[in-house]
């Protein structure tokens, strides 16, 4: 297997840069973030009540993270099924995005859904309005883990600090840093801006009619 | 006598989502877990609307699609591709294949039925 990367969704503004302390080129990956590779590199993000997910393919030697979280649920479209994996509402489908993308990264690169298995990370109740989101987001992760059949073999998730993650893919190794409270906005700030870009698309536009093809 | 649907998707959550949905919706609705499968059920029954992911493992849903259309069984069932691709060169393969519609997700069921409902009522 000696796919070069392919496809990749990262802070595209920020060029990879060399981490001394881990010795590779670091990957940072900021909300809605995916990476997947093969090559010996760092894959960081800085979590507050986000979620990422380390994937790793037991057999071609190849993992990924995303960076994600599920949108505020509004009192009325709360499901009456207790699944948040089954609610057809605003919810759960950023979440199921965010995964499969980054089990398609893995696929592209040889990869197979049975040798998949998973690390969980983050959601913690970074600010006193994110302890619903920090454990819906946990919630969510391990749902979806269970019903694709992906074994969870790690995870550090909950929690009063944010989150720095550093994955090394080709060991499947990560190294927790818990970051101070106080001082952090920059965080907050992110999660709060990708949480607004996610309430605010309600349109039909991801639909594509394509005529002519009788 | 309710309308058939095959769903393909390699996602577990994903088939099960839709299926609930779907079948809410009065629809008849089978499942494959990837385009080889998917194609083999063709080969052997009509559908009324076959709905379809694109990135899938050992055949993909554009590769799915083009078989489909070279056979007879299923050569008029309407095709809605559902997936994470945006660019506008997938979509072209999508209709050069002989897709009616493509939905990137992320998208709600709702949606979904909304384009059944057109296609195929």
């Amino acid at each position: 297997m000696n796919t070069e990367l392919i496809n990749a969704n990262y802070e595209k503004d920020a060029k990879p840069y060399w981490d001394h302390r881990f010795q590779r080129r670091a990957i940072k990956l900021l909300p809605g973030d995916f990476y997947a590779t093969n090559q010996d590199e760092v894959i960081v993000t800085v979590l507050g009540s986000c979620i990422s997910v380390c994937l790793f393919d037991t057999v071609i030697k190849a993992g990924g993270m995303n960076h994600f979280m599920l949108p505020k649920s509004k009192a009325a479209s709360e499901s009456s099924t207790s699944s948040l994996v089954m609610q057809d509402s605003q919810i759960a489908r950023y979440g199921n995005v965010a995964m499969e993308l980054l089990i398609n990264e893995l696929i592209k690169l040889g990869g197979s859904r049975m040798n998949m298995v998973a690390k969980i990370f983050g959601g913690g109740q970074v600010t006193s309005s994110s302890i619903d989101v920090g454990m819906k987001n946990i919630e969510f992760a391990r749902e979806y883990l269970k019903l694709e059949d992906m074994p969870v073999i790690k995870s550090d998730v909950g929690g009063l600090n944010p989150r720095k993650i550093y994955y090394i893919p080709l060991l499947n190794e990560v190294y927790v840093k818990l970051i101070q409270r106080i001082n952090n906005n920059t965080i907050f700030s992110r999660e709060r801006d990708y949480e607004l870009q996610l309430e605010s698309k309600t349109t039909d536009d991801n639909i594509f009619f394509l005529e002519g093809n009788d | 006598m309710a309308k058939k649907i095959l769903f393909v998707d390699d996602s577990a959550s994903m088939r099960q989502v839709l299926q609930l949905s779907m079948k809410g919706a009065g629809y008849e609705v089978e499942t494959a877990t990837d385009g080889k499968l998917g194609l083999e059920m063709t080969l052997k029954q009509r559908y009324d609307a076959i709905v379809s992911d694109v990135n899938m493992p050992n055949m993909n849903g554009i590769e799915m699609l083009k078989n489909i259309k070279a056979g007879t069984l299923n050569k008029f069932t309407p095709v809605v591709m559902l997936t994470t691709e945006s660019g506008d060169d997938m979509k072209q393969q999508g209709k050069a294949a002989g897709a009616k519609v493509w939905i990137v997700k992320p998208f709600k069921p709702e949606q979904l039925l909304m384009v059944l409902k057109k296609l195929i009522g």
